[in-house]
């Protein structure tokens, strides 16, 4: 055998050795995390999905059982995901997966859950196809973007008017948000646009197509891009005079601190759709702002926060309610308990806008349980600005499916 | 002829390195060259070497073939092998291999049949290390075949060179400044192995060389160079007398001591 | 005995590997390994020997794992088929990456490569055909006698006999000529070129035989469950990941990539749960290694057979005397 190989032997026995598995801690529920965490705020998406979890082994456990938490990051890149979750269910025996972030990371995860029997919690995905793969294990606290795309659309043209004039830029988000909207228009009301202008990201003057939009007097303005471009385009609608009646609504983008501050004035009364905002009323909402803000040092939480809290109540809701043996000859039927203990929620009131719901079925409209999202809109601009929650708007579980 | 250049030209923008340089040397022959710093020499060989490209209107005839402007693989393939004044042996590599890479072009099987390591490569492998592993002990470095060129002495490092190059099996050896900073006997020692190889391979060879007793003593003619212009050429005797070439040395302020010193005392 | 013969006692040496492992999950890492091996084998060609400072290993394995896809989902080819399809598809591909070669190197062949590497990622992520920024799922695992090898266990006797014929394969070659030339042309491509050897031949060789790893490894990767690829998986993050494993076995060390992507894998892999500080950890293990130990993990091996046979050799002369 030529030197290079009898020395290589060693390498391998050693680094097999090292990876050899951790004893498994008998007894315990064992939860599985994998999310996106080196960006923002997501390493304390992670720690608070881990914290709220822990925190029943403090008083007891659940039915007198622990729970321990594995906590990965996959840095938004499915084959990390896809190693996170082997890890989980191979190696650490988990009873259940939280993950993850990005659609790209939970797709191939469901996959591998679906094969492998164990219960998938998607806390912040949103494409539409994670459950659209009919896996009976996967689950989904996110509001799904067959439901979000439409959120405005639906509670603007019931509530305000179907006269929709366009505005976008160019990009992505630009695009994407009116065609959303379009497309709504089209499929509910057979409605065309007033009218419909696109412009370049880098374009900073919209006068000239916000002056034929006055002309056309619509319901609705409907701004896409990014922020920027929804700043200036909101300021320049009311100097070139379209009346405050006329509702401003704007990609996501718009919940960015810059644009209310970029606008000042102008953008009172710009609405944008959200999954949860902390200017939330409902008590629970500011118990939850109040918590984050004391432990986290996070002054507003966003969406994810709260997905990533309410995935945690939900998690914690099933493991009361599935009876678990909890040994290694069990594992099998813990998990399935598991699962039918997380379709067996109905009506769930937390910090969603609406209540949460999953059924048994292996379909979106059992798995994508969170259906209601909510439209935002800004009292007051400027460096103090502030907002309020103008409508909550909850789907049917067929909105947005193919029949 | 073995290797003939007619008007070949340089110029490195306004400079004119080599200018016009007619040159022919018979096959068999051991030429020198010589010439004040910067009067052309190296670059000379990088225009037959095919480093450099020639001018419009030079033209370089090896073994009765064109190779103008050719590439260097293809010149050296054809076998022209020349030394570098700054060696440019391969550090990283061991001895052997830095001739088994002179003998490169002497290797026959394919990239194919080397990735799959069949017999014949197998069997080329260990004919050619034979080759190489003898011209080792000829050039006296045998025992240093395993080691790292770059680790070896100065001396060593000019033999491994000048093997390297009679590795390619050449018709025409191109050394340039082979002595260049050995001491008195090793030099010697070299031109002794140069002589040897010469008459073991049937090489022709051109040697550029700043210490002059090396030209003097080995070749039997000697083309001088000026400016990048040849000023003179004749057998080393004639060469002492010539009155421009004494010229080209003592008249000028940056030259080489040594030469000047040669010419005085000859 | 013919220089096959170790590797094939290897094979059967390795066979019963996924017995041995205590669960799947050292399973799915075993592949891993194995895979990691034949990219950084194939990086230790082009980088390592041949010395040209490429950036688009990483991309060819997209080429090669998104071609693989295709061929199997949308045109219907076996993996046997579009396995070897893959790696003549990134073999072309490494040729072209290794064109600006002909003209550039050091940072500079790194930037332009990495230029090329970015625009195929990016051409990638918006080309919906190819599942853009989604992903492209779905890919079919291999199958044998029509049983799906979708596991980690079975899988593995798709990627052991082709990384080990990967690893003989760089063996026979580097040992070559060829292996030869790469070098000469690593350290000084004029000398070289005066040696008779073509040098643009010779990049190009190295830039293709390379990409035919890297399509290989693409291709595996691709047919792994969940047959699911994804254009963040082929960013610069993973390139430095794989030079990381040739620079740390040892950079023109004919073991390098072998021992650099076992270990690089294993570590990595039992330092997942300090996420946080795993970038500055691999980023410090990087500048440690050029800084104190340039020739990697081979260099040091090296350096203990060469003192070992000399301590042999001063043991007889002593004896003798």
């Amino acid at each position: 055998m030529p030197s290079g190989m009898r020395l290589l032997l060693p390498v391998v026995a050693l680094g097999l050795g090292a990876a050899a598995a951790p004893a498994v801690a008998q007894d315990n529920i064992r939860v599985g995390i994998t999310l996106r965490m080196i960006v923002e705020n997501g390493l304390r998406y992670g720690q608070m999905t881990k914290e709220e979890l822990e925190a029943v082994n403090a008083t007891g456990g659940i039915n007198g059982k622990k729970i321990e938490v594995i906590l990965l990051d996959d840095e938004c890149k499915p084959d990390k995901g896809v190693a996170n979750v082997n890890r989980f269910i191979h190696q650490h025996k988990v009873h259940l997966v939280i993950g993850s972030t990005c659609s790209s990371v939970s797709m191939p995860m469901v996959d591998i859950t679906a094969k492998e029997e164990v219960p998938q919690v998607v806390p912040h995905s949103t494409n539409a196809n994670i459950t659209k793969k009919g896996s009976a294990w996967v689950f989904r606290t996110a509001v799904s973007e067959r439901f979000y795309a439409s959120v405005h659309a639906k509670y603007l043209s019931e509530n305000v008017g179907k006269k929709v004039a366009y505005l976008y830029t160019t990009d992505a988000a630009g695009i994407g948000f009116a065609k959303d909207y379009m497309s709504f228009m089209r499929k509910t009301y057979q409605t065309e646009p007033v009218y419909e202008a696109q412009m370049q990201e880098t374009d900073l003057d919209f006068r000239s197509h916000l002056l034929k939009i006055k002309s056309f007097n619509p319901d609705v303005l409907a701004i896409g891009g990014q922020l920027d471009a929804i700043a200036r385009i909101t300021q320049q609608s009311y100097e070139v005079g379209i009346p405050s009646r006329v509702r401003r609504v704007a990609a996501s983008a718009a919940s960015n601190a810059p644009v209310p501050e970029l606008a000042g004035d102008a953008a009172k009364g710009l609405t944008f759709a959200a999954a949860f905002s902390c200017k939330d009323e409902r008590p629970v909402a500011q118990q939850f702002v109040k918590l984050v803000q004391e432990k986290y040092k996070v002054r507003c939480p966003d969406h994810d926060f709260s997905q990533a809290y309410e995935t945690a109540q939900l998690v914690k809701l099933a493991l009361s309610r599935a009876s678990l043996k909890l040994t290694d000859a069990a594992l099998a039927d813990d998990r399935r308990a598991i699962r039918d203990a997380l379709a067996s929620i109905k009506d769930y009131h937390g910090l969603a806008s609406g209540p949460i719901s999953f059924c048994a079925e292996p379909t979106p409209q059992c798995r994508d349980g969170n259906r209601t999202g909510i439209l935002v809109e800004y009292t007051k601009g400027g460096k103090d600005y502030d907002m309020r929650v103008l409508a909550r708007v909850s789907f049917e579980p067929d909105f947005g499916l193919d029949k | 002829m073995l290797l003939e250049t007619s008007s070949l030209t340089k110029s490195f923008g306004g400079l004119v390195a080599v200018d016009r340089i007619d040159l022919a040397i018979r096959k068999g022959e051991v030429r020198g060259i010589i010439g004040p710093n910067g009067s052309g020499k190296s670059t000379l060989f990088n225009l037959i070497s095919g480093v450099y490209r020639a001018d419009p209107g030079g033209k370089v005839v090896f073994d009765g073939r064109d190779i103008t402007n050719a590439d260097p693989h293809r010149i050296a393939r054809l076998g022209v092998a020349r030394t570098f004044q700054l060696l440019r042996i391969f550090g990283g590599m061991s001895a052997l291999e830095n001739l088994l890479i002179g003998h490169h072009g002497l290797i026959r099987y394919g990239t194919a049949s080397a990735i799959l390591g069949t017999r014949r490569v197998r069997a080329e492998e260990r004919r050619v290390r034979q080759e190489m592993m003898e011209l080792l002990s000829f050039i006296g470095l045998a025992d240093f075949a395993e080691m790292p060129a770059a680790e070896m002495s100065i001396g060593q490092r000019r033999l491994l060179a000048l093997g390297r190059a009679i590795a390619m099996r050449p018709k025409l050896l191109m050394l340039d400044e082979p002595a260049a900073g050995l001491s008195p006997v090793n030099v010697d020692k070299l031109l002794e192995t140069v002589l040897a190889l010469k008459s073991r391979y049937g090489l022709t060879v051109v040697i550029i060389e700043h210490i002059l007793k090396v030209v003097m003593e080995t070749c039997e003619t000697i083309t001088v160079l000026d400016h990048g212009e040849k000023i003179a050429e004749g057998p080393p005797a004639a060469i002492k007398e010539d009155h421009r070439v004494i010229e080209a040395y003592l008249g000028k302020e940056m030259d080489d001591a040594e030469v000047r010193e040669f010419l005085r005392a000859s | 005995m013919h220089p096959i013969v170790p590797w094939l006692i290897g094979i059967v040496v390795l066979l019963p590997l996924p017995l041995l492992m205590p669960n799947a999950y050292q399973q799915y890492i075993v592949n891993v390994i194995l895979i990691n091996i034949i990219l950084a084998v194939g990086l230790n060609i082009v980088k390592g020997f041949a010395g040209q400072v490429t950036v688009g290993h990483i991309a060819i394995a997209a080429i090669g794992a998104y071609s693989s896809a295709v061929l199997s989902t949308k045109v219907g080819l076996p993996f046997w088929l579009a396995l070897p399809s893959a790696v003549l598809i990134a073999g072309a591909a490494g040729a072209m990456i290794g064109i600006p070669s002909f003209r550039l190197e050091g940072a500079y062949l790194a930037l332009a490569t990495l230029g090329l590497a970015e625009s195929v990622r990016i051409a990638i992520s918006a080309t919906d055909a190819l599942g853009g920024a989604i992903g492209y799922q779905n890919i079919p695992p291999p199958f044998l006698f029509g049983q799906p090898l979708d596991t980690h266990a079975s899988y593995y006797y798709v990627v052991l006999p082709l990384a080990l014929t990967a690893m003989y394969f760089s063996f026979s070659i580097l040992r070559s000529d060829i292996g030869r030339a790469f070098k000469a042309l690593r350290e000084d491509p004029l000398a070289a070129a005066a040696c008779g050897v073509d040098v643009r031949r010779y990049k190009v060789i190295a830039f293709v035989v390379s990409a035919l790893y890297a399509g290989c490894a693409g291709s595996l990767l691709a047919h792994m469950s969940p047959g699911f690829i994804h254009p963040n998986s082929y960013t610069i993050t993973e390139m430095v990941t794989l030079l990381l494993m040739v620079v740390f076995g040892g950079i023109g060390h004919i073991w390098g990539g072998v021992i650099g992507a076992i270990l690089v894998t294993i570590i990595y892999d039992l330092t997942r749960d300090y996420y946080q500080y795993q970038m500055a950890m691999f980023g410090g293990v990087v500048v440690l290694t050029v800084l104190y130990m340039p020739k990697g993990i081979g260099g040091l091996i090296d350096q203990y057979l060469v003192r070992r046979r000399f301590n042999a050799i001063r043991q007889v002369k002593s004896n003798a005397a």
